[in-house]
């Protein structure tokens, strides 16, 4: 109590400062005359009088500064005055000001930006009430080449029915269906979830309500919830959305609700209904088939139970399975299940990535730090003399070092808060790219936890930058002012401790232009692998058929063949051909099980079956190796045609000739036969070997969901437009979706990479840039202090060239120790690389060398500036100068 | 005046409020005085240090100040005791006591092996 109360009246003490010293003044005053009145009655001389009172007293200033003392806060006080000193220091030399607060917010700034990305996606829980215990259920036999398989309908209600780790097990899948009921016919791309998915998840509604039991009850009337970003994308944000009812296969759906605005996971869907309102889900067929698969399974996890308890209770279950259904699981399958972090698997992608770019950042920071410690070491021989007054006057030691701090805390902070708008304003690109690797992009924000973070950077850059200079200034303190005259030379002590920081300044860009410079090599390579097709000028579309309108494969047929029978005249169209998807668009692959004639069926091969109307081998330059395409002319009523890659040739077929092989997908009923082989293309990702891929006619297939892919002569985006409206003049109702050109899909199929190669070289740069500049300035100073010393050597009959040579000789020596620095830090570091490299090793000699001379140059450039000034010295000058 | 013993730290808030104590409302150099009579011109007095002590009692709430008028008819600032100085005064008297007494048994001869 009583402490806090005198805490409270020292505060108050910083106040009314001039009124309190008047008071105080005329206290001692006082006490000084009753005193020598004292003295003087007791005999003394007036001026012995006032002299014993003095002495007593023990002097009047000293008295008043101990009571000054303890009237208010001297720690406080002290930083005060030190903060307004500083700030008029830092005022007065505005270039080095600017040059520190830059470089500071530099480093700062991008510490802050990426932080705040590592804060939102890897540190925070997940944005659900239940995330933490929110698990993905995986099943598969891995052994047996199906590490990842879907879940068919009598699957989930088995896990249902027989877990005892889950408080819920939920399904999802996703499919996009046609939205009618405003302007134009809308694809959307649509969740199908039981009805307590949300609740599983532990998220409510922003609006309306969620999902009950009674909606997913067979014949329930069909209802939506709409997620929060098409809500605001399609219905600018209108609460008068809840209630409306719009038609989606065939029937109307009501809207009830809108979900908040979180990350979703596996899809980014537009809207979210129960599975009876999905027309494929709540097919009989598809409910009593074991071996229809199409649906993902979550799980929320009993309280206290482990992923290890839930994943060995999922697998005792579809190892039950595999003992009643030998049929559906052959017993040579390992088959298993397993309960995944779901944190983790939104996060996993993004993790190596973000990591790297954190330590990137820090990289860039030391750095910056270095940069700045320099800066300070250089204005500390500035200011030695005044430093030297102020010992002399009095300043302790550590009243000393505490000003120095002060100052460079001063500049951090500044530097912080300058880095903090740069972290601003680069955060919503920051987003963009981070939401290619995670969909919890959208919680990243410049938030408490990141402020604190900034100012805890700020703190600790100030207190090694300005420590490493005060230290320095200690023991340069007296002596200095004794000599009179601004010292010529510096102390080996403060030279070697530049050289450390010059050298570890270009150690350290050594590592981030490496990381660098092998992002960008990989993503070179991947910009030149050859992906088995031509991308130039060919247009793409989306199109998903309104299930129940082309409820026959008759009518697909009819329409597809209509469409491009169309689009074949159009000018400025070549060729025009559809395909169930295409290169690169990022599908999931159509593994399917099938026979090979004459072979044993035990087990059966698996083929990644694709299927393609005539013309889509040629329309995307997809070489014939053999046999022919297929043509109008394979029709359903002709027998069954397929055409292979050369990967599926060479794999299920060896050196034999594939071409007139036969294949069945139903066991032997029907048998497909060979036709053709067509190269190989990166189907998956050009960072991804081909698979085993079949082709088969669209006209045996008549798929739902198509794309469309058309060769042109033109611009292929100029021509999107008329092409759609031919899908309407055939179709009204008939949306067309993910208009793009496919070297528009195949750039941003590397996209990520060629985004982290570019943030990691801003990055290298920036350390770069800040490196030299260091090099730069601590060679100038060292010159300008050696200028006696040089002019001396010329006078002697040293020549400008040798001058030169033994400035830049200074440079080379320090870059070269800190090359081989950082290639010894390089070869241990670049090893985290390894998982984001395409092709390219982590120790790639190229890159190593090239990297090792731009730096060279870079260093040796900054140091050539300061060597031509030493080789120019004027000797009568530079010795007239002292 | 050399073999004079200077006032510790600490002991001197304790001369001060049980000046106080006895002799009421008191300006600084009166305290000071009184502090070196009563110790028998034992102690020492740095009268500078009087000052700085007076105001942490003052912010601690144990004194209480005013400026009034000396018997010469010199301004001056008076202090006296608070009903919590009182207090404070009779528990640090006490533990000075104890201090002491504990002191004075380890210093005191052995009486016993």
């Amino acid at each position: 109590m009583k402490t806090l109360r005198a805490l409270f009246l020292r505060l108050g003490g910083l106040f009314h400062k001039e009124q309190r010293d008047r008071e105080l003044a005329e206290e001692i005053e006082s006490h000084l005359q009753m005193h020598i009145e004292d003295n003087l009655r007791s005999g003394m001389t007036p001026e012995e009088a006032r002299r014993h009172a003095l002495i007593k007293l023990g002097g009047i200033e000293s008295t008043k500064e101990s009571y000054r003392d303890r009237r208010g806060l001297p720690v406080l006080e002290t930083f005060l005055q030190d903060l307004r000193f500083g700030a008029r220091m830092l005022r007065r030399n505005p270039g080095f000001t600017a040059v520190a607060v830059l470089t500071l917010a530099l480093g700062i700034g991008a510490n802050s930006a990426i932080f705040s990305v590592v804060n939102a996606v890897l540190l925070k829980p997940l944005p659900y009430e239940n995330g933490e215990r929110m698990v993905l259920v995986k099943q598969g036999a891995p052994r047996a080449g199906f590490p990842d398989v879907s879940f068919s309908v009598p699957e989930i209600l088995d896990y249902r029915a027989q877990n005892r780790s889950f408080d819920a097990l939920v399904e999802y899948h996703s499919m996009a269906f046609i939205l009618l009921g405003r302007k134009e016919p809308e694809r959307v791309m649509t969740g199908v979830v039981s009805w307590n998915f949300f609740d599983a998840f532990g998220v409510k509604p922003l609006l309306g309500r969620a999902f009950r039991a009674d909606d997913e009850k067979t014949g329930a009337p069909a209802v939506l919830l709409l997620t929060y970003e098409y809500w605001i994308r399609s219905f600018g944000g209108d609460p008068t959305v809840v209630n409306k009812t719009f038609t989606m296969n065939d029937r109307l759906h009501t809207v009830i609700g809108v979900l908040p605005p979180l990350p979703q996971y596996p899809d980014q869907n537009d809207v979210y209904m129960p599975t009876t309102a999905c027309p494929f889900r709540s097919d009989p067929q598809m409910m009593a088939n074991r071996s229809d698969r199409m649906m993902s399974v979550f799980g929320l996890m009993k309280p206290g139970v482990s992923l290890r308890q839930a994943t060995a209770d999922l697998n005792s279950i579809i190892l039950n399975a595999q003992r009643a259904y030998p049929d559906v699981y052959p017993p040579s399958f390992d088959v298993g299940a397993w309960a995944l972090s779901l944190r983790e698997q939104l996060t996993q992608n993004a993790r190596t990535t973000m990591l790297v770019l954190l330590g990137a950042a820090g990289f860039v920071l030391l750095i910056a730090c270095a940069n700045v410690t320099n800066l300070n070491l250089a204005r500390m021989v500035k200011r030695e003399r005044e430093l030297a007054v102020r010992a002399a006057l009095g300043a302790g030691r550590n009243r000393l070092f505490r000003q120095l701090l002060t100052e460079s805390f001063l500049l951090a902070l500044a530097g912080a808060a300058l880095g903090l708008v740069f972290a601003q304003n680069g955060l919503s690109l920051l987003v963009t790219y981070v939401a290619r690797f995670t969909p919890r992009a959208g919680e990243i924000h410049l938030d408490g936890t990141v402020l604190l973070f900034t100012l805890g950077v700020a703190v600790l850059v100030s207190l090694v930058s300005g420590s490493v200079a005060a230290l320095d200034s200690r023991g340069h303190n007296i002596g200095n002012l004794k000599e009179g005259s601004v010292q010529s030379t510096i102390g080996i002590g403060r030279r070697r401790l530049r050289s450390v920081l010059i050298i570890s300044q270009v150690a350290v860009s050594f590592l981030l232009l490496i990381g660098a410079g092998l992002m960008l090599r990989s993503f070179l390579k991947l910009q030149h692998v050859n992906p088995g097709f031509e991308p130039e000028n060919v247009l793409t579309m989306r199109l998903n058929l309104n299930f129940t309108k082309y409820n026959t494969d008759d009518k697909r047929r009819a329409f597809y063949n209509a469409l491009l029978e169309r689009l074949q005249t159009q000018p400025g169209v070549l060729s025009a051909a559809a395909g169930m998807t295409f290169p690169l668009i990022g599908m999931d692959p159509m593994s399917n099980d099938f026979t090979i004639e004459g072979r044993d069926s035990a087990s059966l091969p698996i083929g990644d079956f694709r299927v393609v109307t005539p013309g889509y081998f040629q329309t995307l330059r997809i070489p014939l190796l053999e046999g022919r395409d297929f043509t109008h002319q394979d029709r359903q009523d002709t027998p069954p045609v397929a055409i292979v890659n050369r990967t599926a040739a060479h794999y299920f077929w060896g050196t034999q000739d594939p071409v007139g092989k036969r294949i069945s997908t139903d066991k032997g009923k029907t048998w497909i036969q060979i036709v053709g082989v067509v190269g190989d293309v990166k189907q998956y990702g050009l960072d991804k070997d081909a698979s085993d891929e079949i082709y088969v006619p669209l006209n045996d297939s008549p798929v739902m969901g198509a794309s469309l892919v058309v060769k042109t002569a033109v611009e292929p985006m100029s021509i999107a437009r008329r092409i759609i409206q031919h899908i309407y003049e055939i179709d009204p109702d008939q949306p067309a979706a993910r208009v793009q050109s496919l070297e528009q899909v195949r750039a941003e199929s590397i996209a990520a990479p060629r985004l982290t190669a570019n943030l990691l070289g801003l990055f290298a740069l920036l350390a770069l840039a800040i490196a030299a500049a260091g090099i730069g300035g601590v060679m100038a100073l060292s010159v300008s202090q050696r200028t006696h010393e040089i002019g001396v050597r010329m006078a002697i009959g040293a020549w400008p060239r040798e001058i030169l040579r033994m400035v830049l000789g200074q440079g080379v020596v320090l870059t070269t120790v800190g090359l081989i620095l950082g290639v010894l830090g390089a070869v241990g570091l670049t090893r985290i690389l390894q998982g984001l490299l395409f092709e390219v090793t982590p120790t790639d000699p190229l890159t190593f060398v090239g990297v090792g001379a731009v730096l060279a140059i870079a260093a040796l450039s900054a140091c050539y500036v300061p060597a031509r000034r030493a080789a120019r010295v004027n000797p009568t000058v530079a010795l007239r100068c002292e | 005046m050399t073999d004079k013993a200077d006032v510790w730290q600490g002991t001197l808030a304790l001369m001060v409020l049980k000046t106080l104590e006895t002799m009421g409302s008191l300006h600084g150099y009166g305290i000071a005085r009184r502090i070196e009579q009563t110790s028998g011109e034992l102690l020492s007095v740095n009268y500078g240090t009087l000052y700085p002590a007076l105001l942490k009692l003052e912010q601690e709430g144990y004194i209480a100040s005013e400026w009034g008028v000396s018997d010469n008819n010199r301004k001056a600032k008076y202090y006296k005791l608070t009903r919590a100085g009182r207090k404070q005064l009779e528990k640090e008297a006490q533990d000075w006591e104890q201090t002491t007494a504990i002191l004075a048994r380890f210093l005191a001869p052995s009486e016993e092996s």
